[in-house]
């Protein structure tokens, strides 16, 4: 104790600063990108859907185009904190899947670069970033993903309102997952907000909605198989996850929506910036915004509602016609989240529940 | 007789002495400095940049709502009460099963060891999975064979999943260190007529409680920086680990993240400059040079068959949770449809799961000795060599553990993404990320190394600490360097904490994940980052097989070990 009071702290400080001093230094030579690669790839893809819909991408891409793909798996927040560190020698080219919350952020922090892609003239504008960053690739609408033995034994029917879902039978069975952590979540937050008409309103109804809350889970996807297996009665999830826990054999989940709205998501895809494969990349996006590209999907069981108006539709698929959508305003959701997001974690997620 | 080499200068030898000794052996002083320069490289640079990041404005702004915000309150407690919770279960079932293992006459030890150490050889998550599969709200015991209802979620899961986790740590310390003490002080209290409790309770218990403390403080540490639990069976009980996630995954502000981190450090560094404080204290020298006797093993029935029974229901609830795992690969989607089916296996080997399979084998092979031998080196200069700055090395080992993995991983990222440079010239290539050399498998091995090595250091000084320093000493007054006495005299010596390390060091790398995740690249593919995606879309089928494979990998591998160290050398044969 004594020997490390003594010559430690002295010594730990002197190696802190050297340590600090090094890491300064380090990288300030910045060689550039220009080392690895050509214009024609190989491509690297920073991928936000599930492992078997990434794989099935980047091969049928290649399969077409004769150019190598590679993908990392990555959450959104996990795509934009490596697109951020890795600013100055990116290691991705592309990124592809996940929902355009995410992309917006990149947006701001200057992570993505924007291409409008032949393909994309297709592509209804409301599915477009007006800027050319982000174009939409699929669409999936919040629903509840309901499991039906656990909802019998509880003597309720599957929820069709949001007001269904603060109903004191289910107390414990709702399961969503962080807002912070998920895409899916805030999409559930702020459409709250949005059909609330407020952001006080909505963090009202989330407080409500706490006390038969299960956990907040990390993954978006979560409580689609939380639900599936018995564990909750109710997930909150986009319904093309339900349907493909249902695909899987979690036979007892049944989808059904809010009647008074719900809010939905548009999955993206961009250009990475300063990306050293600029034509492969730029090649690969319209890969992923034609018919073909999107129609991989329903080869492994993704059900998402296609953007492109050439792509293939499936009686799986949420037919949007049905489904009362609110407005979603995709700016003025990203540019809340920081605040709503740390409301809700200071206000809600570490209340005790009544 | 006293035995505190890290703390007090022994009165005999005067510290100035020590140092002139240190600074008169070359061999030694090249150790030293190779063994700093690598720590600093692993650890302390690409600390040094995320500190940076947990002091910029953003990262400031989190430290100083600390103390102000009862949710930030709150975590702070949450992760305390989790890691010493953690700590003192898992020290104890990990004492009991090794007292067991060494002291108790009983059929089937090797058996009981296998099943001890199943748990390091598995991802975390596969407890936590399984733990929820069986013990849930809908599990196949808890409700579909008890009929009750039991919410795992929170406290109670974790405490469940991350002893059951990390007790082998603390078994394995302890086996070693209970081995290896001199049955004579036993015999002596035996022949003075004190009965064999008493022996327990005045004899044995003191001589092993530098171990004790030693595997709290593991425990405790991994505990609290663990993130793969806290994330899949956490619940609301947000702890360090996983608010920094949310702030780096969910709220994209890598400083707030930093910045939680830095908070997670201060307990583990308290916790381990108590525990420094407290094995000062204890006498532990015990392994003399002298010859020894051996045990008498423990046959009275009065004693035998409650620490029996106990140690039996741990092992069934280990081997329960890992028959889940295992059943849970081959059947369609385990406790909803349990029809058979090899479907799993079929996605993973179809393309996606092979080359991770070979490749996380490859890298945690490499890393393995590197890790080993790296231990067993800081080890021996923090006990034997040092006496000014032992601490210090000491707690540089220790960081790559007590830092948590996604501090660890996206420090890696931001620094060796590209060039390492000294005064504007490029000294190594970038090494992590899509565009390194060898397809960033460098970083990989490299925080394999950062991760695995401080469990083979703490064993390592455990067992050094109970070394007689004349032993060293007449090495080295005989006319042996340095280098010499380590590998004649002091390695046979440490051959099981040796064992110890390498074991964990590859089982470790093997089942990292949060530091893996920052740095993964497509060239490179890691089993555990791929088992966390499976989880996470809910397809516990598949990540059962995986985990089913990795705990083959690693079992094979361990066995493979084990003959190879065995087979070496007059190494102390476990009774």
């Amino acid at each position: 104790m004594r020997t490390f009071s003594r010559y430690g702290t002295a010594l730990l400080t002197a190696v802190m600063a050297g340590g600090l001093a090094l890491s300064g230094c380090a990288g300030s030579t910045d060689s550039g990108s220009s080392t690895t690669g050509s214009d024609e790839g190989p491509i690297t893809i920073a991928c936000g859907a599930m492992e078997d819909l990434c794989q099935a991408w980047t091969d049928k891409f290649t399969e077409q185009t004769g150019i190598k793909a590679t993908y990392v798996r990555l959450s959104s927040g996990e795509t934009v904190a490596r697109l951020a560190s890795a600013k100055d020698n990116p290691e991705f080219d592309v990124w592809h899947g996940g929902p355009v919350d995410g992309y917006g952020e990149a947006v701001n922090q200057g992570l993505i670069e924007a291409y409008t892609s032949p393909e994309a003239a297709k592509i209804p504008d409301e599915y477009k970033d007006p800027d050319g960053n982000w174009t939409g690739v699929y669409i999936g609408a919040l629903g509840f993903c309901s499991n039906q033995s656990q909802l019998d034994k509880l003597g309720i029917d599957a929820p069709d309102s949001w007001d269904d879902l603060l109903d004191p039978a289910l107390k414990g069975q709702v399961s969503m997952a962080h807002p912070s952590t998920s895409g899916t979540a805030f999409t559930t937050l702020w459409t709250q907000v949005t059909r609330l008409g407020g952001e006080d309103a909505g963090m009202d109804y989330m407080k409500q909605l706490h006390n038969n809350v299960l956990q907040y889970s990390k993954s978006g996807t979560a409580p689609g198989q939380i639900a599936g297996r018995g564990e909750a009665a109710v997930g909150l999830v986009f319904s093309h996850d339900c349907v493909k826990y249902q695909e899987e054999g979690m036979t007892d989940l049944v989808v059904s929506f809010p009647e008074e709205g719900t809010g939905y998501e548009v999955g993206g895809v961009a250009l990475v910036a300063g990306s050293s494969h600029k034509a492969a990349a730029q090649a690969y996006i319209d890969f992923a915004i034609s018919a073909e590209g999107q129609n991989v999907g329903q080869t492994v069981g993704s059900y998402q509602v296609l953007t492109n108006p050439d792509a293939d539709t499936s009686d799986k698929m949420a037919n949007l016609d049905d489904i009362n959508l609110i407005d979603y305003d995709f700016a003025a959701a990203a540019a809340a989240k920081p605040d709503l997001t740390a409301r809700f974690d200071e206000e809600i997620a570490a209340e005790p529940k009544e | 007789m006293t035995a505190a080499p890290l703390t007090q200068t022994p009165p005999a030898k005067p510290s100035a002495r020590g140092r002139t000794r240190v600074k008169q052996d070359p061999v030694t002083t090249t150790i030293l400095a190779l063994v700093l320069l690598i720590l600093i490289f692993l650890v302390l640079l690409p600390l040094g940049r995320v500190l940076g990041e947990a002091l910029s404005a953003d990262g400031l702004a989190v430290l100083s709502r600390l103390a102000s915000s009862r949710t930030n309150r709150a975590t702070v407690l949450n992760t305390l009460v989790l890691g010493t919770v953690v700590g003192t279960v898992g020290t104890l079932v990990g004492f009991l099963l090794a007292y067991v293992q060494v002291r108790v006459a009983f059929r089937g030890k090797r058996l009981f060891h296998l099943i001890c150490l199943l748990p390091v050889v598995s991802p975390p998550f596969a407890v936590a999975t399984a733990s929820i599969t069986l013990f849930g709200r809908n599990g196949i015991i808890s409700t579909q064979l008890l009929g009750q209802e039991w919410n795992i979620y929170g406290l109670p899961g974790l405490t469940l999943v991350l002893s059951l986790s990390f007790f082998p740590v603390a078994y394995m310390n302890l086996v070693g260190m209970l081995r290896s003490l001199d049955p004579a002080m036993e015999e002596a209290a035996a022949s003075l007529g004190a009965s064999k409790f008493t022996v327990f309770r005045t004899v044995t218990l003191p001589m092993v409680v530098p171990g004790l403390g030693a595997s709290f403080l593991l425990l405790f540490t991994e505990a609290i920086a663990d993130l793969a639990n806290p994330l899949v069976i956490g619940g609301d009980y947000t702890v360090l680990a996983s608010r920094a996630y949310i702030a780096i995954n969910g709220e994209y502000n890598t400083a707030a993240g930093a910045a939680y981190s830095l908070v997670l450090l201060v307990p583990s560094l308290l916790v381990f400059l108590l525990q420094r404080y407290w094995s000062g204290r204890s006498s532990t020298v015990t392994v003399t040079g002298k010859p020894t006797g051996s045990f008498e093993l423990l046959r009275a029935n009065v004693a035998r068959i409650p620490l029996l029974v106990v140690s039996v229901a741990v092992l069934a609830l280990v081997v329960t949770v890992y028959a889940a795992v295992v059943v849970g690969a081959f059947v369609e989607i385990l406790g909803v449809n349990n029809s058979f089916t090899l479907r799993h296996f079929e996605y993973l080997l179809s393309g996606i799961g092979n080359e991770s399979m070979i490749d996380t084998t490859i890298l945690a092979l490499i890393a393995t000795p590197i890790a080993g031998i790296l231990g067993m080196l800081v080890a021996w200069l923090v006990v034997v060599r040092m006496r000014r700055g032992a601490a210090l090395v000491d707690f540089l080992g220790m960081l790559g553990l007590a830092v948590p993995g996604t501090v660890i991983g996206i420090g890696y990222l931001v620094t060796f993404n590209r060039p390492v440079a000294l005064f504007g010239v490029n000294i190594i290539a970038p090494l992590a990320g899509g565009s390194a050399i060898a397809g960033g498998a460098m970083a990989i091995v490299m925080v394999y190394v950062a991760r695995s090595m401080p469990a083979g250091q703490r064993s390592g000084i455990a067992s050094l600490q109970q070394i007689d320093k004349a032993i060293d000493e007449a090495s080295t007054s005989l006319g042996a360097s340095g280098a010499q006495t380590f590998l004649r005299v002091t390695l046979p010596l440490i051959r099981p904490a040796f064992l110890t390390g390498l074991v964990y060091a590859f089982a470790r790398s093997m089942t990292t994940l949060s530091p893996i995740i920052f740095i993964t690249t497509p060239h490179t593919k890691i089993m555990t980052s791929q088992i966390l995606a499976e989880v996470d879309a809910g397809r516990f089928g598949n990540a059962f097989a995986f985990c089913t494979i990795l705990i083959l990998i690693v079992m094979t591998v361990i066995g493979g070990l084990n003959l190879l160290i065995r087979g070496t050398g007059a190494g102390r044969e476990p009774r």
